[in-house]
């Protein structure tokens, strides 16, 4: 099934100081799936969200949003997205549900309409027993996720959400992103901007950010690959004396991408395969020929490295590129039949 | 998952509304903004009560309060010792009118000190030998010396000072007068007798009687001179002057003509001065004539002829001269508009600056609602808080007292369109204050702004006229003058505070749409 897009940006550029803004900025992020913004602070998550809801104007480029430009939306536009803003713009004086009416009402809901979807929102995030206590008796959380009810009170197509998960606990960040899944699942699209590399895994699509550009996008496993080069495959031998025998052998398998110690270990290898599920069994005949190396692996896995550690790649990857050179930074309507 | 999913309600049908559909979001996002200050004002319950209570506990704590406009200005009376005990005693009760005299007495160079330390207000000298001064046409000078460094006070003082030194006047000119009168009575008598000598001249009297009759003639002439001297100045009187001229010139005559009868008399032919003779006895009447005339008139006629009746027309029929409003009264409609202005410039100034600085211009922006809508959410939601406050005040202040004269409907309307041009300068406020403690230093600003030319404590008429656009700048220039007209006078106020409200009302609306929108597209 081919996806429209919701938001396609084209070499999109806003400078604010000499390294400052966003620069050459081209992505789309298709209909009904997340698209998670990572990097760290200042890096231009919140310019590039603000870029596509029209509150700032590219010095350069085009970028549309529900298929049409941004600076011009009209209000039939507007009402189909929604937003969560960094912190919290909340009434700390007017109860939850006043809150969520009052935003509501910006869309123009009318009260009977109000009353029903708060209902369901308020059980969606689990506040409806805090329903009458004032804003500024919430906690951090509560706060977060009547963020989240003010934003889909009025049932948005497309929902930005500028670091939603910052500040809370694990646990509730857990449940946030059981919210924006099911509302992916409902066939929402969703933006989301967070500083947490391990949330990756919860997008549909990726994009690494810093210092204005997007060095990559793509879903959280092409990714690892593009970061690893491939899938690492973790052997422990049965003889740390079989070591150098065994690397030898791989080395000359034309399958095996790379070989590598494993640090801090004097009988354990990575080794670097295009899909680490179906090359475990290979790399075991070719070490395990008793007409060839004969060498006795204790164990062979995939090795599962963190998304901080991809990050961390790809930032490197990037460092290490001429400044000219950009990542390949679109989802192509073909990556997501 | 543990949470449950809401239901997906029906897709927007992402065409552009209806006309009629577009006017009712229109509302529904206005009132959003309505509705939301006005449940953020309800859940402040003291600033409600502080607003209320706050201006009626000072205007009753002002009514009791206040006793007298007049500063209470402690005085050290320093007093000639050659000054007769009625003279000083008549001084004293005099200045003791408007000045607080000391029990301490104070020589000159000590009560300068203690006005030096402010132990005193004021000092007064009064110089040795009043009278004196006065039959010699000289002018006596009271010496009054003040230490004030509040103009007003110092006003008050010169004014005082200047009031008592007529009563003075006043009291010693009618004193010498009825002196005068006194001693004319005893010269109306002698010249009586002074005529009929005259007439026996003209008969055949002998030496010896002719010498008796000049020296009775001669004290008579000594009696004329020693009351010529009592006569006040005629420059001194404020009327009736030429009446003591008249008596002066007359004495005169009669002087000179006892002068020829005596030497009439000193040649011994009384034959040759006959005429002399008549026309001394002709002179003697008229001084007596001039001299009925001026102890006819009342002292107090002579000193100060024209007198003063007041009367205030508001009370002319319950037969009372007095009718203006106790101050509490007179202050109520100052305060009410106070209040007004104040709590319209301090609510708009932190309208936006607060919205502006937690972020939530933003989220506005992003929603289809308009800044239009949030202006005149806010504005709609200010005014109907502050026109239930000052209701509230004004229905207190009938309480206290305060009458409401005029048409309340005016009073009504009055109050709203106070309220909308305070708001518009509050909400200016706050586009250009960059944060909350900068909207609040600039509200202050206003309110010291309108203590000051509102025409609340010191009359509009006081300043220059470069200071009039000032004036007319603050709304609460014309809510006082609205409200003292509405609520004391019962009239409708004039055209031009309407005109200037509504003036101050649309174009501070105006300047603010203007300026919040480009900050809104700058959020």
């Amino acid at each position: 099934m081919i996806r429209a897009n919701a938001i396609e940006a084209t070499n999109v550029s806003l400078v604010f100081g000499e390294h400052a803004g966003v620069f050459d900025q081209t992505y789309c992020v298709p209909e009904g799936t997340i698209l998670g913004l990572i990097g760290p602070s200042g890096c231009g998550k919140t310019t590039t969200v603000r870029l596509a809801l029209g509150l700032y104007r590219p010095q350069k480029g085009a970028i549309r949003v529900l298929g049409a430009d941004p600076a011009t939306f009209r209000a039939e536009h507007r009402a189909r997205i929604g937003y969560i803003p960094q912190q919290f713009v909340l009434y700390p004086n007017l109860s939850v549900a006043e809150n969520a009416e009052f935003i509501a009402s910006l869309y123009g809901m009318r009260r009977r309409q109000i009353h029903r979807r708060l209902d369901e929102l308020l059980e969606f995030v689990d506040l409806a027993a805090a329903r009458n206590r004032l804003g500024r008796q919430l906690s951090g959380g509560m706060q977060r996720r009547l963020m989240l009810v003010g934003a889909l009170m009025h049932n948005p197509d497309l929902l930005f959400a500028d670091e939603p998960t910052a500040g809370i606990d694990p646990v509730l960040r857990g449940r946030f992103w059981e919210y924006f899944r099911t509302l992916r699942d409902e066939g929402r699209t969703l933006l989301i901007t967070t500083q947490i590399v391990s949330e990756a895994m919860y997008c549909d699509y990726v994009a690494v950010m810093r210092q204005g550009r997007l060095l990559a996008i793509d879903t959280p496993q092409n990714l690892k690959r593009r970061a690893l080069g491939g899938e690492i495959i973790h052997l422990t031998l049965a003889n740390p004396a079989n070591l150098a025998k065994a690397i030898g052998a791989l080395r000359r398998y034309p399958h095996v991408k790379e070989v590598r110690y494993a640090p801090e270990s004097d009988r354990e290898l990575y080794v670097t395969v295009d899909d680490a599920g179906d090359w475990i069994p290979e790399v075991l005949n070719v070490l395990e020929d008793p007409q060839g190396p004969n060498i006795v692996v204790e164990s062979a896995e995939e090795l599962a490295l963190t998304f901080d550690d991809v990050f961390i790649r790809i930032i490197r990857q990037w460092e290490a590129q001429p400044e000219d050179q950009t990542a390949d930074a679109i989802i192509g309507r073909e990556q997501h039949g | 998952m543990d949470s449950t999913s809401p239901v997906r309600p029906t897709q927007h049908s992402h065409t552009t509304p209806h006309p009629s559909d577009a006017v009712v979001l229109w509302l529904i996002r206005t009132r959003a903004y309505f509705l939301k200050e006005i449940r953020e004002i309800r859940r402040q319950p003291l600033l409600i009560i502080s607003l209320i209570a706050g201006p009626l506990l000072v205007l009753v704590l002002f009514g009791i309060g206040f006793v007298n406009s007049n500063p209470v200005l402690r005085t050290a009376l320093i007093l000639p010792d050659d000054l007769p005990d009625d003279v000083r005693t008549r001084l004293v009760s005099l200045i003791s009118l408007n000045f607080q005299i000391t029990d301490r007495a104070y020589t000159l160079s000590e009560a300068r000190i203690a006005l030096e330390q402010g132990d005193l207000d004021v000092v007064q000298v009064i110089p040795a030998d009043i009278s004196g001064q006065l039959q010699r046409s000289e002018h006596p000078t009271i010496l009054v010396y003040s230490n004030a460094i509040n103009p007003l006070v110092e006003g008050w003082v010169q004014y005082l000072a200047y009031a008592q030194v007529n009563e003075i006047n006043k009291a010693l000119l009618t004193e010498q007068t009825r002196l005068a009168q006194q001693q004319a009575r005893e010269v109306g008598v002698r010249i009586a007798l002074g005529a009929n000598r005259l007439t026996e001249l003209e008969r055949e009297v002998s030496r010896a009687e002719q010498e008796t009759i000049r020296q009775e003639l001669r004290a008579l002439r000594a009696f004329l001179v020693q009351f010529r001297a009592t006569i006040p100045p005629e420059n001194l009187f404020a009327g009736r002057s030429e009446d003591i001229e008249q008596v002066r010139l007359r004495t005169d005559d009669a002087i000179r003509a006892l002068d020829d009868v005596d030497a009439v008399l000193a040649s011994g032919d009384i034959e040759k001065g006959l005429k002399e003779l008549r026309d001394s006895k002709e002179l003697l009447t008229l001084l007596d004539q001039q001299i009925a005339i001026f102890i006819s008139i009342a002292p107090e006629t002579i000193v100060s002829p024209v007198q003063q009746r007041y009367q205030n027309i508001r009370t002319e029929a319950s037969g009372e001269a007095s009718g203006a409003y106790p101050a509490v009264v007179y202050y109520a409609p100052g305060v009410l508009a106070l209040l007004v202005q104040h709590t319209a410039v301090s609510l708009g100034a932190l309208a936006l600056v607060r919205e502006r600085m937690m972020g939530a211009f933003e989220l506005f922006r992003v929603s289809p609602a308009n800044m239009v809508q949030l202006l005149i959410g806010k504005y709609l939601g200010y005014t109907v808080f502050i026109a239930l406050a000052s209701v509230a005040l004004a229905a207190a202040m009938r309480l206290l007292g305060v009458p409401l004269l005029g048409n309340w409907f005016l009073f009504v309307i009055l109050l709203l369109l106070l309220t909308v041009a305070s708001l518009g300068v509050g909400f200016l406020i706050s586009t250009v204050a960059g944060s909350d403690s900068q909207a609040i230093q600039f509200a202050m600003i206003s309110l010291l702004l309108s203590i000051f030319f509102s025409g609340f404590f010191i009359s509009r008429d006081s300043f220059a006229a470069w200071v009039a656009p000032i004036i007319a700048l603050l709304p609460m220039s014309h809510g006082v003058e609205g409200f003292q007209d509405v609520m004391l006078r019962g009239i409708p106020p004039d055209p031009e505070v309407w005109i200037e409200l509504g003036i101050i009302a649309a174009a501070t609306f105006g300047l603010v749409t203007f300026l919040t929108q480009r900050q809104f597209r700058r959020a």
